[in-house]
């Protein structure tokens, strides 16, 4: 302790052995202080938080240095709840007392945690907000809140004793006293709460002793009570039921209550739920079902393509394979080379294989080398042959035998399609328009157009085209 | 007998964090250890 005027070391003398002034009502200040402050403890350590807070507020209006006192203090309103209050005093502390306080301790706690102070702020403002909907009259609004409130901060005992007030006030005593007791076990000894548990267990002590009278009563009627030495024994009155034929029959009436209940309410819903799993069955065995017939369309149409297509190969392999298993297409090429080979002027017999070969396959289908063999020995023969066809056709165009003349001709312009300058395809396409066959007619002098253009060939074949069309 | 709007009436709204600065700021801490030396040294000045 030290001196209020000099600030020196006291002594045990009631004056300051540094300055002289008197100090003895100072000193005895600071007794009361410390007094209370040890009171306040106490009360602190057995939950007597309401009693802690007086003590320790009268501690400090007798010193208001004593650091102890204002820690407690703080520490004691965080137990309640209210940690603004316990703030300001760890603050005010620490501002006294700088260093070496636990006050610093306890600011960092909190300030550290951002989504604690977060947390108690919302507390704080959820609290108010249910004070205000009190004001408002909206209570259950409030109740609402304040069980937010609650579960943020379940040591908030202002905000449980509110709850209990409006459980109180909603006749809700059971609730109520639940609260209180909450609020107890926090803060033994506050006045509020012990008042409104008062109040509640006054309540509920009248409604059980309403209740339980006629009971009560019963009981003293259906039971026969004795001394036994030491020990009352209570021994229940064997009442024998009256009237066996009517405790038969109302066993019959039971049983048939029971049967009906049975057979209209449970038989029904029993049958329900029954067809309910049996259609349930029934859909999912259609829906496979559904999918299996749908997978064999699908096999079906497979296996008729593929049996088209194996058909159309097999017809198609018939034609490339002879009586002997070789190719006859190409037995026919070798014989045609053959025949070049040992008699080159044969020329229609070779013309013949080529023929043939032209009949039976599509030359774009086969092989490369097969294509250039067989174009080789058609520029071979190709003129000679040509020009052999195209007599004959001429002849018969001449004769107005167009239909000799047409397969002549088509030969003769399939051989060389240039023939005679041009006349072969003129006399083709004349044949076609004689024999009515406009369409052919009309292809046959396009080609002589794109093969002979810009001359008098082709001026001619675009005037029969018009003469054609008119 | 509890009467719902008196007992209301001793329920005030809690104190915020922010508002905790002004508290702190507005709270008056004179103690009687202050009164007592201001009386000394009053009575010192009326001696004088």
């Amino acid at each position: 302790m030290n001196c209020y005027y000099c600030g020196c070391r006291l002594s045990e003398h009631d004056f300051c052995t540094s300055c002289g002034v008197d100090v003895s009502m100072y000193k005895r200040i600071m007794y009361i202080s410390n007094r209370y402050y040890n009171d306040g403890l106490e009360k602190a350590t057995v939950r007597d938080l309401t009693g802690a807070i007086t003590s320790l507020r009268q501690s400090l209006k007798f010193n208001k240095d004593n650091i102890e006192a204002r820690n407690l203090l703080g520490l004691v309103y965080f137990e309640m709840g209210e940690v603004v209050a316990a703030l300001s005093e760890w603050v005010i502390s620490k501002n006294l007392r700088p260093n070496k306080n636990i006050a610093d301790d306890y600011i960092d706690m909190i300030q550290t945690n951002a989504s604690r102070l977060e947390s108690i702020n919302t507390t704080i403002k959820k609290y108010n907000q249910a004070l205000i909907y009190c004001q408002q009259d909206s209570l259950d609004l409030a109740v609402i809140q304040l069980k937010k409130v609650l579960s943020l901060n379940p040591k908030f005992i202002r905000a449980h004793q509110l709850l209990a007030l409006l459980y109180i006030n909603n006749e809700e005593w059971e609730k109520a006293r639940k609260e209180l007791l909450k609020c107890s076990q926090i803060d033994t000894n506050n006045t509020l709460t012990l008042r409104y548990l008062k109040e509640v267990d006054n309540v509920l002590n009248m409604e059980e002793n309403a209740k339980p009278s006629g009971r009560k009563r019963g009981i003293s009627e259906d039971v026969i009570k004795y001394q036994s030495g030491n020990e009352t024994i209570i021994q229940p009155v064997n009442d024998k039921e009256k009237g066996g034929a009517s405790s038969l029959l109302n066993i019959g009436i039971g049983i048939l209550i029971g049967i009906a209940a049975v057979w209209f309410l449970i038989l029904p819903s029993k049958v329900q739920s029954e067809k309910a799993e049996v259609n349930k069955e029934l859909r999912t065995v259609s829906e496979q079902s559904d999918a299996k017939s749908a997978t064999i369309d699908d096999l079906n149409q497979q296996i008729s393509t593929l049996t088209t297509q194996n058909q159309q190969l097999e017809e198609q392999l018939e034609n490339y394979v002879g009586t002997n298993g070789t190719m006859s297409i190409m037995d026919e090429l070798l014989q045609a080379v053959q025949v070049y080979m040992e008699t080159p002027t044969e020329i229609t017999k070779i013309a013949e294989y080529l023929d043939k070969i032209a009949e039976e396959v599509v030359l774009e289908d086969t092989s490369e080398s097969f294509q250039t063999t067989y174009q080789y020995l058609l520029n071979v023969v190709g003129p000679t042959m040509a020009e052999q066809y195209y007599t004959e056709g001429h002849n018969a165009y001449r004769s107005e035998n167009y239909a000799d003349a047409i397969p002549n001709l088509e030969k003769a312009v399939y051989y060389d399609a240039v023939h005679a300058n041009g006349d072969a395809l003129m006399y083709l396409a004349s044949s076609y328009r004689n024999t009515g066959e406009e369409e052919k007619a009309t292809e046959t002098y396009e080609r002589v157009i794109e093969l002979f253009p810009n001359t008098e060939r082709a001026r001619r074949a675009q005037q029969a085209i018009d003469e054609g069309q008119e | 007998m509890i009467n719902f709007e008196e007992e209301l009436k001793k329920f005030h709204p809690s104190l915020e964090i922010e508002d905790a600065e002004e508290a702190i700021y507005n709270q008056d801490l004179t103690d009687m250890a202050d009164i007592l030396v201001k009386m000394i040294k009053e009575a010192k000045d009326e001696e004088e």
